[in-house]
């Protein structure tokens, strides 16, 4: 299996790519990035190949690449990468507009290559546990979830002496589609359409800009209700509200409450807390499994039988309509319809 | 000396004649309609009246009834110029509210309401540290208080919405005050809840977001589904400085895992609690005491508070039936 990846903009390129120099049946052809600094300091960091452009990875013709660019260079990265015949994983959200997200289901469609959104709470091992168990029944009818996707503000993700990496995007509005609603919500929307076998019927948001005012542009902090079409409504915290000094990155939590009981998640929960004098603050050491690793076996796997992966391209589509009727709600102040 | 008469001999007619115990404050007697009222008085070594009895021997009257008897009670002992203290929610209805808020300040009386939840330390602690400006500006609030549905009360008043108001209005109304408390002037709410779309559902769980006029935004949860005899609440506040985290069962100081052999060991209703050597009802009936003899010249909760807490919760309850948002200024 020959992956290249297409553009290091967003963060979790380190973090898929680790994970895929650890798979024995890939072969990581190298890195393309229309940031030449930023493609060569990953090639150099993980001792992989760096390519010219994108049309020159292509060239080579690898059977799958994954996309980390903004997330608004989606559609044009997807749509070279289809037309080169090559399977796509791309970043969540899928677009920052519906139109895209079906430009880019349309092109994969049309060339027939497999397409998967970055979904990989799907594979996190705790959020599967809590899948089984709703799938078992013993639940019964579920009323309702209070579920919370934090994280900090994305300035904080870049080093000062690291700003050749071209990060401050994230609270670009143009680039990134918008803040913390655009950020935040996809994760837990994904995951409560999966776990429901349901779709989203409604959706009402608030948003704010108290924290970062004066720093940047976009919303930091939003609180959105989904209604699900049998009746389980689910509010979601996607606010980035966690300190910079906060001891971990942020975190993904969700209670369900239902005729059975109470159902709580937190999915980062699995870390150690440790103390050192070289940090001065308390930090959480993670141990849980790889949730990225799960994800890409997962796209290797059905780029390999050429099926349509466990999150297809029309999950990353319905969660970005979800993202859009936020915003929209946040504009009139009532509920939007969906579907 | 301050004489107290209490209306009500249930968990909080109980917890607050506990409190009154606390004070110099002369408890003169009880008014009831339980069958085991005349237990509690006797407990106190008081007797068991009629409400016009009760007025006749005391200063201060404390209204723990059910939520539906609130105002008239209210309205009474205010005519007759007693002080009151009175549990929450203020009143069933929003008009019922504003005429005993206005009646007390003509009546030229204290009207206390039991927002216990501002006298929970680790509530209080955060509002402390919120008002010192240690987090900022506050951006996000999220408050969790659910609990299992409450047991059949004297003549099953709190699982009936025409006299409780429900979940909405007996239980989040808590969390309602206090994002207020914290956040400031609430504008619009938005609430999902199961009975809300099903008032024949067996239990009820809501969840409600909250605009405040500085820009804050709340999720508030409450719950009468859980298994007893499970009680959780949870407060996180963020701002633009600095965050507060309480997170459910967070500081828990003692762990108590008994084998027990079947039978009931539940409570009717939930309360939650921590192992102190105040409990909070006590603390807030002493800074009523205060009150009520001048030496504290404000309440921690005003009357008016409690009546713009009632709002949001109608607000919140209207919310849930029609599923559109309700800006605060159509509850009328």
């Amino acid at each position: 299996m020959r992956i290249g990846l297409m553009s290091f903009a967003h963060l979790h390129a380190e973090s898929y790519l680790n994970a895929l120099l650890h798979m024995p049946d890939v072969h990581i052809m190298g890195i393309a990035d229309d940031n030449m600094r930023r493609g060569g300091h990953f090639a150099t960091a993980f001792g992989v190949p760096l390519y010219d452009d994108y049309a020159e990875l292509l060239h080579d013709k690898p059977d799958a690449v994954i996309v980390c660019s903004e997330n608004a260079h989606h559609l044009p990265l997807v749509q070279m990468a289809a037309a080169a015949g090559a399977a796509v994983l791309c970043e969540k959200p899928l677009a920052t507009t519906v139109e895209d997200a079906y430009a880019i289901q349309d092109a994969c469609a049309k060339m027939s290559v497999p397409l998967m959104t970055a979904f990989p709470m799907r594979f996190s091992p705790p959020a599967v546990e809590v899948k089984k168990l709703v799938d078992s029944g013993a639940l019964g009818r579920i009323y309702g979830c209070n579920a919370t996707n934090q994280g900090s503000l994305p300035e904080f993700h870049q080093a000062e002496n690291l700003t050749f990496l071209g990060r401050s995007w994230f609270t670009d509005k143009a680039l990134a589609g918008g803040g913390a609603l655009t950020d935040h919500i996809v994760h837990l929307a994904d995951l409560l359409r999966w776990y429901l076998s349901d779709e989203v019927s409604e959706v009402y948001a608030v948003s704010n800009r108290v924290i970062g005012v004066g720093k940047v542009e976009v919303e930091t902090a939003g609180l959105v209700m989904l209604q699900f079409s049998r009746g389980t409504f689910a509010s979601i915290d996607c606010s980035w509200s966690k300190p910079a000094y906060y001891p971990t990155w942020g975190g993904l939590t969700l209670e369900l409450v239902a005729e059975g009981g109470l159902t709580t998640l937190d999915a980062f929960r699995q870390n150690i807390t440790v103390y050192s004098d070289r940090v001065g603050r308390p930090e959480y050491a993670a141990w849980g499994s790889d949730a990225n690793a799960g994800m890409l076996r997962e796209f290797i796997a059905a780029v390999r039988e050429q099926r349509t992966p466990a999150v297809s391209g029309e999950d990353g589509v319905r969660a970005v309509e979800i993202v859009a009727a936020a915003y929209a709600s946040v504009a009139s102040g009532q509920p939007v319809k969906l579907g | 000396m301050l004489k107290v008469g209490i209306i009500g001999t249930g968990n909080m007619g109980k917890a607050h004649a506990r409190g009154w115990a606390h004070t110099p404050a002369q408890l003169v007697g009880f008014c009831s309609q339980d069958v085991r009222g005349g237990d509690v008085a006797a407990q106190y070594g008081v007797p068991l009246l009629e409400m016009d009895a009760l007025l006749d021997i005391c200063d201060a009257i404390d209204v723990c009834a059910p939520t539906h008897l609130h105002s008239q009670m209210v309205l009474r002992a205010a005519a007759e110029g007693k002080h009151i203290v009175c549990e929450k929610p203020l009143a069933r209805t929003h008009a019922q509210g504003v005429e005993v808020v206005e009646a007390c300040r003509k009546a030229g009386v204290w009207l206390l309401v039991a927002h216990v939840v501002r006298f929970f330390p680790e509530y209080w602690r955060a509002k402390q540290i919120v008002e010192a400006g240690e987090i900022g500006n506050v951006a996000v609030v999220r408050l969790t208080r659910a609990s299992f549905q409450p047991r059949p009360a004297a003549d099953n008043w709190f699982l009936d919405p025409e006299k409780s108001g429900g979940m909405i209005l007996d239980l989040m109304i808590h969390d309602f005050d206090y994002a207020r408390w914290i956040a400031g002037e609430v504008t619009s709410v938005f609430a999902r809840s199961v009975r809300g779309t099903d008032p024949a559902a067996p239990e009820d769980y809501c969840l409600a977001l909250l605009q405040h006029a500085s820009g804050a935004i709340s999720n508030i949860e409450g719950g009468w589904a859980y298994p007893p005899p499970l009680f959780r609440t949870a407060l996180e506040i963020a701002g633009d400085a600095g965050l507060i985290e309480h997170p459910a069962g967070g500081s828990t100081p003692i762990g108590v895992h008994l084998k027990h052999k079947g039978g009931d060991v539940g409570a009717d209703v939930g309360v939650p609690g921590s192992p102190l050597t105040e409990d909070p009802y006590t603390t807030e009936i002493k800074h009523f005491y205060d009150v009520l003899t001048g030496k504290l010249p404000t309440p921690r909760v005003t009357a008016e508070d409690a009546l713009a807490a009632l709002r949001i919760a109608l607000a919140a309850a209207q919310s849930a039936q029609t599923g559109r948002a309700v800006q605060i200024a159509e509850v009328v």
